[in-house]
């Protein structure tokens, strides 16, 4: 068992996907077909012993709603554990006021009456395994006051761009945190997970309000760096942030490399999800699919290559899907061409022949839309 | 507890000896069917689907797995406060020893007890290893409207056929008149599908006579359902129309699987409706490699596709190697094909691993070929 609290924010009023965000939060997104990426944190928590998980929601909560409603999806103990889904009022004057920060101390009591000594925040919208129960005794045995999980990448020029990333001393100690506006290649990309003791969190919140309202947690974290012990922590293995729009198609088709999906999705590890009670998938006579990743209860007629199906879609006779991520129930009609799309649930295309984008572009087909 | 309208019995026990190795180890109602399921979803999504709370699950042959499977009633969704799944193996009882249920009627009268704790005025009772979807709901309105004491669902089967299965004969109104044991010269095609229901208290009457009568063997067909009759009891033919499939041999599982690839077949699992529930896999969906070649396939969660796969079932976490092939087969969960191997009409059991360019099954062959051992890589 790891004696924290498990703490899933939402996305930072800085990142927005286009399309996809106007109708559920990034944490809702759906993944790889069968996923939504808060699966990934959520199964992360579980499997390393979290028993008590707050996920934050800042808009949009209906499908996260939905998807959270029962714990023991995610192998949660429903007497002992807990899995609390947590609102903040959206300050709708300026957009600026919706910290993680101003949700943190909305929700202030809750946290203090957690009886966990440590709390581990994870990103709703970042897609990696790790095992936290490893990290917090790594953080309790290094006397660090605040241990920082972080992915060293050297595509950082053209990718991560908006995250965070972390300036580190020869001792892995954090000197600066910072953002990435892609003027260097390597970067230590920050994966906005920070393990600390829960009396340190509840002071840095109180800190930040009375400093500024528009600080938040990496912020205050940042300001007090030269009071506080706070250390690196490099992730090894498959890491993916959903933070825009082509890094969500890109990180959806990178995992149709098999040895990447294998790193990903190892079987001590499970990844839980939602079951939707879908049967299998079938291919009629006619279809091809090669390099692709399929969830159940699809019929598939036509051609598909390098894509990723979600649960229930319907590809026509004669139609080409080509590096494409096609949501949920989602329908392509007879003879339509795609590719390089995302189209998104309960979409169907069958009004055109041929839609087409450049892989640097990828298009987006909104959700039940009739193209 | 609260009463309920209509309880359900689902008669478990059965080994299913025809289905070889595949019930060595599981009764037949725990036999993987279509991909991602157990027989025995057909029954219990039929019974969640149609509104019914409390099932008892009666087991008996090799009841481990099935029991803890059955137990877990929230995969159907009868886990609410008036909802359970209860499994009943036979147990030793204050005024009783322990003893075998000695036929499907005394599985019940073992169980009286049980049922009586929720005081219904209806009893279902059905079989746990047939594959259909009905909804019990519509059954038991006919069975009210007919004002009867027992309904039994019967299915249209080939004239032809018709000796192999107890046939109904019944009059224009649908009472019935007579029954008949697998019988020489049938007079109807309308078959007994073995889902009965009857007025609780009334079968609760027979069953305690029952017990006691030592010519009885203790079955419904040979025993409850003729002795209605001589007591000139109101019994309606419920005549079903649909899929519906009882797989007593590998042919017939095999068959009933490759029903699933036309593509309108009856079963109609798509169907958002009438959704069956089963145990939910962690697993990846299913990879489909560069190299793929499919056509004509039925296949889910946690396969990984790498060779060919023809008119075949895949069923969760199968493998298909480079190079391999499979053919109008059937593979059960974890099966494994390596590079090169070919699979023809055949049903590999779960688990099992066809080596290396091994070849098992043939597209000529009578019957087919079911691989219950793992396959050596071919020299």
């Amino acid at each position: 068992m790891c004696d924290a609290l498990g703490i899933i924010t939402s996305s930072a009023n800085h990142l927005h996907v286009e399309g996809m965000q106007d109708y559920r939060p990034m944490g809702a997104f759906s993944f790889l077909g069968r996923y939504r990426i808060i699966d990934f944190p959520l199964s992360n928590m579980s499997n390393s012993g979290i028993e008590n998980i707050q996920v934050y929601a800042r808009e949009n909560p209906r499908s996260l709603t939905e998807h959270l409603s029962n714990a023991s999806s995610y192998n949660i103990n429903s007497k002992r554990g807990k899995l609390q889904l947590l609102f903040a009022d959206k300050n709708k004057a300026n957009e600026i006021y919706n910290t993680d920060v101003e949700a943190f101390n909305q929700n202030l009591n809750i946290i203090e009456r957690a009886r966990q000594e440590y709390v581990v925040l994870a990103p709703s919208y970042m897609v990696y395994a790790q095992d936290f129960d490893a990290l917090l005794s790594q953080h309790i045995a290094s006397g660090a006051d605040i241990t920082l999980l972080y992915q060293h990448v050297n595509d950082a020029r053209e990718k991560y761009l908006n995250l965070a990333y972390l300036n580190l001393n020869r001792q892995k100690g954090v000197e600066s945190i910072a953002t990435n506006r892609g003027t260097a290649k390597e970067r230590n990309i920050f994966m906005d997970t920070y393990i600390m003791k829960k009396a340190l969190f509840v002071d840095l919140i109180k800190k930040a309000m009375k400093v500024s309202s528009v600080f938040t947690l990496s912020r205050i974290i940042n300001e007090s760096l030269a009071d506080l012990d706070v250390r690196g922590v490099a992730h090894r293995g498959y890491f993916a942030a959903a933070s825009d729009f082509k890094s969500y198609f890109d990180a959806n088709l990178d995992l149709l490399d098999f040895d990447q999906a294998s790193a990903l999705f190892d079987p001590n590890w499970p990844i839980y999800t939602v079951t939707t009670d879908s049967c299998p998938t079938q291919y009629f006579e006619g279809a091809s699919i090669r390099r692709s990743m399929v969830a159940n209860g699809s019929l598939i007629e036509g051609t598909v290559e390098n894509s990723v199906l979600g649960r229930g879609v319907q590809i026509g006779k004669g139609a080409v899907i080509k590096n494409c991520v096609i949501l949920a129930y989602a329908q392509i009609g007879d003879g339509v061409h795609l590719e390089n799309q995302v189209v998104d649930k309960w979409a169907k295309v069958i009004h055109v022949d041929n839609l087409i984008s450049d892989p640097e572009d990828p298009g987006y087909v909104k959700r039940e839309d009739v193209l | 507890m609260k009463q309920q309208s209509m309880l359900a019995m689902i008669l478990a026990g059965g080994r299913g000896s025809r289905l070889l190795d595949l019930t060595n180890k599981v009764a037949k109602p725990a036999v993987y069917y279509g991909g991602k399921y157990r027989i025995i979803d057909f029954p219990l999504s039929n019974c969640a689907n149609s509104g019914i709370d409390v099932v008892g699950v009666l087991t008996q042959y090799e009841s481990v797995l099935l029991n803890s499977y059955a137990a877990a009633g929230r995969r159907w969704g009868l886990d609410t406060k008036d909802s359970g799944v209860f499994v009943l193996p036979p147990r030793e009882k204050a005024d009783a020893d322990l003893d075998v249920y000695r036929g499907t009627a005394d599985a019940i009268s073992q169980n009286i007890d049980f049922i009586d704790s929720y005081d219904p005025e209806y009893l279902l009772v059905l079989s746990g290893d047939h594959i259909y979807k009905m909804d019990y709901s519509k059954m038991l309105d006919f069975h009210k409207a007919n004002d009867a004491d027992a309904t039994i669902a019967v299915i249209g089967v080939p004239m032809k056929e018709a000796s192999r299965f107890g046939i109904m004969n019944a009059d224009e109104t649908g009472r019935i008149i007579e029954f008949e044991e697998k019988p020489e010269h049938p007079k109807s095609n309308l078959a007994s599908m073995g889902i009965y229901i009857f007025n609780w208290k009334n079968l609760r009457k027979m069953l305690v006579a029952d017990m006691k009568d030592p010519d009885s063997n203790h079955d419904f067909g040979k025993d409850i359902i003729p002795t209605l009759l001589a007591d000139d009891k109101r019994l309606f033919a419920y005549q079903f129309k649909g899929y519906w499939k009882d797989v007593g041999t590998i042919d017939s599982l095999w068959e009933a699987n490759m029903d699933l690839l036309d593509s309108k077949n009856e079963l109609d699992l798509h169907d958002h409706t009438w959704k069956i529930y089963t145990e939910d896999a962690s697993q990846l969906p299913q990879y489909i490699g560069p190299d793929a070649d499919i056509d004509v396939a039925y296949i889910t969660q946690g396969c990984q596709i790498e060779g060919s796969v023809k008119k075949s079932v895949l069923f969760t976490s199968s493998v298909v190697e480079a190079g391999a092939k499979v053919i109008d087969s059937v593979l059960m969960p974890g099966a494994v094909v390596e590079e090169g191997a070919v699979v023809t009409r055949a049903l590999v059991a779960d688990g099992v691993r066809i080596g290396k360019g091994a070849k098992v099954g043939s597209a000529n062959s009578e019957n087919i070929t079911l691989v219950a051992k793992n396959v050596k890589e071919a020299e």
